[in-house]
């Protein structure tokens, strides 16, 4: 049933999203615009001379997928729970016999399904432009993985998103947190800088860490960078934040229910 | 057993208070004075299956917080409450499915769809047979008379038309109870009459017990044959509306309208000291009359010749609620 509320969800979304097509447009060059900015940085510094672990075509291959891994893995749900919690809009999704995260969950995938056909085309652009440096994977197995990771990052994300949000049930206002963690989270991420150009001495502290698992991971099981056993604790990390961060959220949602206010009316 | 139980429910609000100004956020910061307040206050009622019930009193008397804790949305601080016998505070799904709230200024509604798209999201949230559910529309549609605003796009419906979408994307699972917190709020005098006639349809085809909260005595008046009285937190008064007025109001309105203007002279010396109510209409004689000299003062105007109507009323619901907690009129009484 669940599945079929979220499925439902979706659908509303997309016809929802679809009244604000331009807007989504706009959203998509910045998604493009990001990355792009960041790649032509570091070509240039890589045409300095400096040794650095990518070469070129690393750092295209980086680049261009990570426009698309980015936007599929992101989330907007958390700062719309905020809202709710502290506005009171909360209130008719716990009158219903599904967990509100059905809503929030549904928002996400339609947002993304809108997102995607006006994302490829820009993608496919920047694409075209780096053609003779691209390099994707040939390997099928590299595609499996990437296909697991990538779904295992978008719950991680979500989940922090839900997990952070949910401070609402107790703090007035949750945003200057989200600002927070969204600067650290999309650097921590590998958003701005690949994860493999830090220094060594933070490779423990950078593996363990969550925003990993939301954006590199997936690009690393992708670009092949990865040793068979580095593979498997990557997954095994992907796992356990998954299971970590529903349990997180179980337990907020049980104490912070008790607190909420139920404002308005 | 009853179809909805509160024993001493209460709930007290934790809030900061904040002085004023820039100076006041900035020692906020370091320091804040927490205060509680109890909003409701050890109430007890029960109500019958099949029940409309009111629930009055003057804004934050605790209606609305009462309701909340009775859909499962506040956990009380003290006290207990079952609905249909489960315990709201639990959000079983079990319970969810057999209750709705409404409220006047909250939506469920999608704004930029049809209202059919949340209709259909409810269908799968109430895992809705496809046959029941193209029944049950097409009979909400018609009670409501709304058969042709279902495709239209939230928005472009007006506050009337809104409200009653809103009332039918509430109602399409069919609840066994149905909360109501001022479903009329801002609606015409029109689409006031249509929310009530459906609501009373409701409540009689379908046996749906209906608690309402509403500042529009004429819901009350129209709706509920039992009324309860909350001020302060604590329940002022549990029983039939007219008692209620009966109890609140130990008077009643009797006018008169003569062929001919009477004097003073001639009013004072039939009546005494009984208090005239001021009147634009020089034939008009107003009076507020205690009961128990009520037949007596009717007799004494029609004595006094040339009456060509005379009339004798209650006083206003609405202004007899007024006074009621402005001056805090009504005896406690036990509910």
């Amino acid at each position: 049933m669940t599945l079929r509320v979220i499925w439902r969800h979706t659908l509303m979304n997309v016809m929802n999203t679809i009244e604000y097509r331009g807007a989504f447009l706009i959203y998509m060059i910045n998604v493009v615009a990001g990355p792009l900015v960041s790649l032509l940085v570091w070509l240039t510094v890589s045409e300095q001379g400096v040794r650095l672990p990518y070469d070129r075509s690393q750092f295209v291959t980086y680049y261009v997928l990570l426009s698309l891994v980015s936007m599929l893995t992101s989330t907007w749900a958390g700062g719309f729970l905020a809202q709710n919690i502290r506005l009171g809009s909360l209130s008719p999704m716990l009158l219903r016999p599904v967990t509100p995260l059905a809503g929030y969950i549904g928002n996400n995938l339609g947002e993304k399904i809108i997102k995607l056909p006006l994302l490829l085309p820009l993608i496919a652009f920047v694409a075209l432009a780096f053609r003779d440096d691209l390099r994707l994977p040939a390997d099928p197995l590299a595609w499996l993985l990437f296909g697991l990771a990538l779904p295992m990052a978008a719950a991680i994300a979500f989940l922090l998103d839900i997990v952070l949000c949910s401070l609402a049930f107790w703090l007035d206002d949750v945003w200057g947190l989200l600002r927070v963690k969204a600067l650290v989270g999309a650097f921590l991420a590998g958003q701005f800088v690949p994860l493999a150009l830090f220094p060594p001495e933070l490779s423990g502290f950078l593996e363990a860490q969550p925003f990993r698992y939301t954006l590199s991971f997936p690009l690393e099981v992708l670009t092949g960078h990865l040793s068979v056993a580095a593979l498997a604790r990557g997954f095994g990390w992907q796992v356990a934040y998954c299971v970590g961060l529903w349990a997180c959220y179980r337990l907020e949602w049980r104490y912070g229910l008790r607190s909420y206010g139920a404002v308005g009316a | 057993m009853a179809a909805i139980n509160a024993t001493d429910l209460a709930k007290t609000y934790r809030f900061h208070r904040k002085e004023p100004g820039l100076f006041g956020s900035l020692k906020s910061l370091v320091r804040r004075q927490t205060l509680e307040t109890r909003a409701v206050d050890g109430i007890s009622f029960g109500i019958e299956a099949g029940e409309v019930v009111g629930f009055l009193g003057p804004n934050g008397a605790g209606k609305t917080t009462t309701l909340k804790m009775l859909c499962g949305l506040l956990y009380p601080s003290a006290g207990s409450a079952t609905v249909l016998g489960h315990v709201p505070a639990r959000r079983e799904h079990a319970y969810l499915r057999q209750i709705a709230l409404v409220m006047g200024n909250k939506n469920v509604l999608a704004w930029d769809i049809p209202a059919y798209e949340t209709l259909l999201l409810m269908k799968e949230m109430y895992s809705i047979p496809t046959a029941d559910f193209r029944r049950r529309v097409d009979e909400l549609a018609a009670m409501l008379e709304v058969e042709q605003l279902l495709r239209v796009q939230v928005r472009k419906l007006s506050l009337g038309e809104r409200m009653k979408m809103e009332l039918f994307a509430n109602l399409v699972h069919q609840p066994a109870v149905l909360f109501l917190d001022e479903p009329t709020i801002g609606l015409d005098v029109v689409s006031q009459q249509r929310v009530r006639d459906f609501l009373r349809t409701l409540n009689r085809e379908q046996g749906t017990t209906i608690l309402l909260t509403s500042h529009y005595m004429d819901d009350i008046e129209q709706l509920c044959p039992r009324v309860l009285v909350i001020d302060h937190g604590q329940l002022r008064f549990d029983g039939g509306l007219a008692t209620l007025v009966e109890q609140a109001t130990p008077h009643k309105l009797v006018s008169a309208v003569f062929f001919e203007p009477v004097t003073d002279a001639m009013l004072t010396n039939v009546l005494g000291d009984i208090e005239r109510r001021a009147s634009d209409d020089p034939l008009r004689v107003s009076l507020t009359v205690p009961r128990h000299e009520v037949a007596a003062v009717a007799g004494r105007l029609l004595g006094l010749g040339g009456v060509a109507d005379l009339s004798i009323e209650e006083a206003p619901i609405d202004e007899i609620i007024r006074d009621m907690f402005s001056a805090q009129a009504v005896e406690a009484k036990p509910a």
